[in-house]
């Protein structure tokens, strides 16, 4: 029978059923939403990063044709409950919480913050009200960096902390840390920095908030990574009953952590459109986007290196602060990950990390790509740095120093198993592809010429979702669930939690489901986006190959039995002896007894249960069920990338000659779209060590408010990308999947500037630091010419 | 101020205000949503539509100024639900993520492609330098052009043997 021969979708570059309509213009973002009655909101935003709000008029701009209502912080606040960001509230913040409004009541505590909001017929008639708006302001001293929040003297921003300080100091030791040192042949000791810069998604924040008063029930169209996170911010701070929330969300245009759950803004239109009783939309401007959507990194790290004569890392002792800028929330929680992953997959001995999170005048410091990336920066660089002046190979330091895959396996000093990790596979893949010689040779040519050529490595491992805890679920957010559904047209329907950006989870679960069930790519329907029908999810932490992927396989392993089961009374044959492929139920070695799925779920629905249509008692028909997953055997995903750059020594430009990446997801549910996450995170990294910071001045103004100030790289920007797969070590009886989208942003930027460093060694020059625009190239060769460096 | 122009081959009339955006005046009168706004200050390309043959910024036109003009936007590209030879390229290449700048760059590509059907890859890349993708790292659309660029000549050189 035609088509009876099982194909298999999961591992194949299966062309994205998303496609179809984003390359049509038929796309539905929450800009696209259009209800009737619909009003536009716009914020008056603060001009100065700090100062006390004496006195807000709104009524010029209620006054203005076309404006609807006009709101001031204490309206919203008389609106809304008071009460602390949500998502710290839900994930459960590493310190103190500052209070904080929706618009600013008493101060503004960064340059963006809102004040009032407009809602009006149109987005232009709203920004001419906010036009009207009288705000006076009494300007306070500015919080604009790391080291003046620290200083007790600084002017708190919240005066609940008394402070700037929003995690406490603290101090945790893995291992012997003095007994380490104090054995060690040599101590190192640097400083580095990590710049502040952000997500910027093509799409920025936005939603459509509509409330009907006779249900009391509010619906939000929103840009969000999660349904229920939104849903569950807007329930919490508007104080209406969860249930009555529902939350929608269509196409979401990229977000890369910005858009977890709602925002300050999200949350004042939707009780806007609650108070004016007409839905209202609000979209931010690109303008809105930079300054005050959120910001990512500026860390500072003072480290200092225990290392024997031969290379060896022996421990690290490292001090970090993390500026979260205006209102604290994921900032905060950020270094308990980095201490746990700072050994990343080397055998070091010990391991001593404090940290101290403070709020400065800037905008609030939001998850990007790998929130906690910086300890790949710092420990590839400290391998560099050392290797340099003990004159070894970057890629001997890091064979030397990565764990070998042992039985049982090596576990890092804080902790987790190393099971299954390929640093040193993917390390030695990589002298496979670069002629790592031939590059030397090559280098020393271009150098005589006077080309500065340069090659970098970087390593690391994420938990993606992480080794099997003994405690508990390998996933850090816990259980993935699904529920699944056989409807009659015989489409197999998948409702997950999971909310796509970009990942392509429509394609990816669907070639997952339809291997497992039997059915056609083309039969499986991924169902996403409304709060009514999916579970609880959120898509983020690199952690839906693994944990959604995993549901999928087995959410469809249980409704093929169930179907089954059902079918064996229709067919009066064993369960046992059915099988389903190609989408039709059928007697093993018998293909004339084949029935199509749907004639099966049709036969469920209409009562007719057995073979002649008499009733079956007894018989379970309801086809569909609730699938959940603890991530099975868990995992690390991996990789090591190398970078060779060509640095311009006269105009400080640096060019991206080749970049080739070795990286270990475990099995692939579909390269192509595997290949685009890597692409896509290297490029971000690229970006963010020649070109993109998030700049304040002096006084706290950000300096990047546009698109020709904040610079992402372009076509012209980003080579080609080279990628090897290892695919290497399955844990795991079924679910080897593992995630993808964080690593490249992870550890391009120490590729990326161990390259530039390389580049640069004949003056002598030493980088710590991660920004390294043109400028600021020609400032490091300068500075190492006249001796103030290395 | 009343305008008459044609948009997809359809001639269309609106009162747009005198300071209504191209782009806005697309989506909210006329709901082609397809048309994406990404910066409203000319660098990202998103809003890219095709004014008299030409790849334009909506975003940087008013709608009035394209009274009389001949818009092409990405809704006019398939109007029968079929993909042409740059989409299904682009699909087959995987080349796009979240969706949301594709649109700028199928219409930026589509009228490159017109000018320019033998162009090579540094010239797509400089061409589309103009277009800000946050997701892939552009090699995949880079290929996906190619691709189109590619298929394009193997079926005019199919159709000029068989006249």
């Amino acid at each position: 029978m035609a088509g009876m021969v099982a194909e298999r979708y999961t591992g194949a570059s299966i062309k994205r059923s998303e496609d179809p309509r984003i390359l049509t213009g038929n796309g539905r973002y929450v800009d696209d939403i259009k209800l009737p009655g619909m009003l536009h909101a716009a914020f008056v935003r603060s001009p100065m990063a700090h100062a006390r709000v004496l006195s807000v008029d709104v009524s010029a701009a209620r006054a203005l044709p076309g404006v609807v209502a006009a709101f001031t912080g204490a309206d919203l606040e008389a609106m809304t409950v008071p009460g602390p960001d949500v998502l710290m509230a839900l994930l459960g913040g590493g310190g103190p919480t500052p209070e904080f409004t929706l618009l600013a009541t008493d101060k503004v505590r960064f340059a963006g913050d809102p004040v009032a909001v407009v809602i009006a017929e149109s987005r232009y008639v709203a920004e001419d009200g906010c036009e009207l708006v009288e705000v006076e302001y009494d300007e306070l001293p500015p919080v604009t960096n790391a080291a003046f929040a620290l200083d007790p003297g600084s002017p708190p921003l919240f005066a609940n902390l008394g402070d700037n300080i929003t995690r406490p100091h603290s101090r945790s030791e893995f291992g012997d840390v003095a007994a380490t040192f104090a054995g060690a042949d040599r101590v190192f000791d640097f400083r580095l920095d990590v710049h502040r810069h952000q997500n910027v998604p093509m799409e920025g924040r936005g939603c459509v908030a509509s409330y009907d008063a006779d249900a009391g029930v509010m619906t939000v169209y929103a840009a969000t990574q999660s349904v229920h996170v939104s849903r569950i911010a807007v329930a919490t701070r508007l104080g209406i009953e969860p249930a009555k929330v529902r939350v929608l969300a269509g196409d979401v245009g990229g977000s890369f952590g910005l858009k977890i759950g709602a925002s300050r803004e999200e949350l004042a239109a939707a009780a806007a459109s609650r108070a004016v009783g007409q839905p209202v939309k609000w979209v931010e401007d690109r303008g809105e986007n930079l300054t005050t959507s959120g910001q990512a990194r500026e860390e500072s790290f003072d480290v200092r290196a225990a290392v024997s004569d031969d290379g060896d890392l022996l421990g690290l002792d490292v001090k970090m602060v993390i500026d979260t800028g205006a209102y604290p929330g994921m900032g905060t929680m950020v270094p308990d990950i980095m201490q746990a992953m700072l050994p990343g997959p080397y055998k070091l001995a010990a391991l001593g990390f404090e940290s101290t999170a403070v709020t400065t005048n800037k905008a609030s410091y939001v998850a990007y790509r790998g929130p906690w990336a910086s300890e790949t920066f710092v420990r590839e660089r400290v391998l560099d740095l050392i290797a340099r002046d003990l004159g070894l190979d970057p890629l001997e330091i890091r064979l030397r120093n990565a764990a070998r895959r042992t039985d049982p396996p090596a576990v890092m000093i804080t902790g987790r198993p190393l099971v299954g990790v390929t640093t040193r596979e993917s390390l030695e893949r990589l002298a496979q592809l670069v002629d790592f010689p031939a590059f030397r040779r090559r280098q020393a040519e271009a150098r005589a010429r006077g080309r500065y050529l340069g090659i970098g490595l970087a390593t690391f491992i994420e938990a993606a979702p992480g080794p099997r805890a003994p405690e508990g679920p390998s996933g850090p957010m816990g259980m993935e669930s699904m529920r699944l559904r056989l409807e009659e047209d015989g489409i197999v329907a998948l409702f997950t939690g999971q909310m796509p950006h970009g990942q392509s989870h429509q394609t990816t679960l669907a070639q997952i489901a339809a291997d497992e069930f039997g059915v056609p790519f083309e039969q499986v329907r991924v169902v996403v986006g409304d709060s009514d029908v999916v579970p609880f999810g959120l898509t983020g932490g690199s952690r839906s190959a693994t944990m959604t992927g995993g549901v999928a396989l087995h959410g469809a392993r249980q409704l093929k039995a169930k179907v089954l089961d059902f079918a064996s009374h229709l067919m009066e044959a064993s369960a046992q002896d059915l099988q389903i492929t190609d989408g039709r139920v059928w007697v093993r070695g018998d293909p004339d007894s084949a029935i199509p799925v749907g004639e099966v779920a049709r036969r469920a629905a209409s009562g007719q249960f057995g073979a002649d249509g008499a009733d079956g008692a007894g018989v379970d028909a309801n086809l569909e069920v609730e699938a959940s997953f603890d991530g099975g055997e868990g995992g690390w995903s991996g990789g090591s990338h190398c970078a060779i750059v060509d640095v311009d020594v006269e105009t400080g430009i640096v060019t991206v000659e080749r970049y080739v990446v070795a990286e270990d997801c475990g099995a692939l549910i579909n390269p192509a779209i595997v290949d685009g996450q890597i692409r896509g995170g290297v490029a971000q990294g690229i970006g963010a060590v020649l070109l993109e910071r998030s700049a304040y001045d002096e006084d706290g103004n950000c300096q990047s408010a546009t698109f020709m100030d904040y610079l992402v790289p372009t076509a012209c920007d980003i080579p080609r990308i080279e990628i090897a797969h290892l695919q290497t070590v399955p844990l795991d009886g079924d679910v080897n999947f593992r995630g993808v989208g964080e690593g490249g942003m992870i550890v391009a930027p120490p590729t990326v500037v161990n390259a530039i460093e390389d580049a640069l060694a004949p003056f002598g020059v030493r980088i710590y630091e991660q920004h390294l625009p043109p400028a600021r190239i020609l400032e490091l060769i300068a500075a190492a010419d006249s001796g103030e460096l290395g | 101020m009343d305008i008459t122009l044609r948009i997809n081959g359809e001639t269309c009339t609106g009162s747009p205000e005198a300071r209504k955006t191209l782009a806005d005046f697309l989506r909210d009168d006329l709901n082609l949503t397809g048309t994406h706004i990404g910066c409203e200050h000319g660098v990202c390309g998103a809003c890219t539509v095709i004014v008299d043959g030409r790849a334009v910024r909506s975003c940087l036109m008013l709608a009035v100024q394209a009274a009389g003009s001949e818009v092409t936007t990405i809704e006019g590209l398939a109007p029968d639900g079929e993909l042409g030879t740059l989409q299904q390229a682009l699909w087959d290449s995987h080349s796009f993520q979240c969706g949301f700048c594709t649109p700028g760059f199928v219409m930026q590509a589509t009228a490159f492609l017109r000018a320019h059907p033998d162009a090579g890859e540094q010239e797509i890349r400089e061409a589309l330098s103009g277009n800000i993708c946050r997701c892939t790292g552009y090699q995949s659309i880079i290929d996906g052009v190619l691709l189109a660029a590619e298929r394009a000549r193997q079926s005019s050189r199919q159709s000029s043997r068989q006249s």
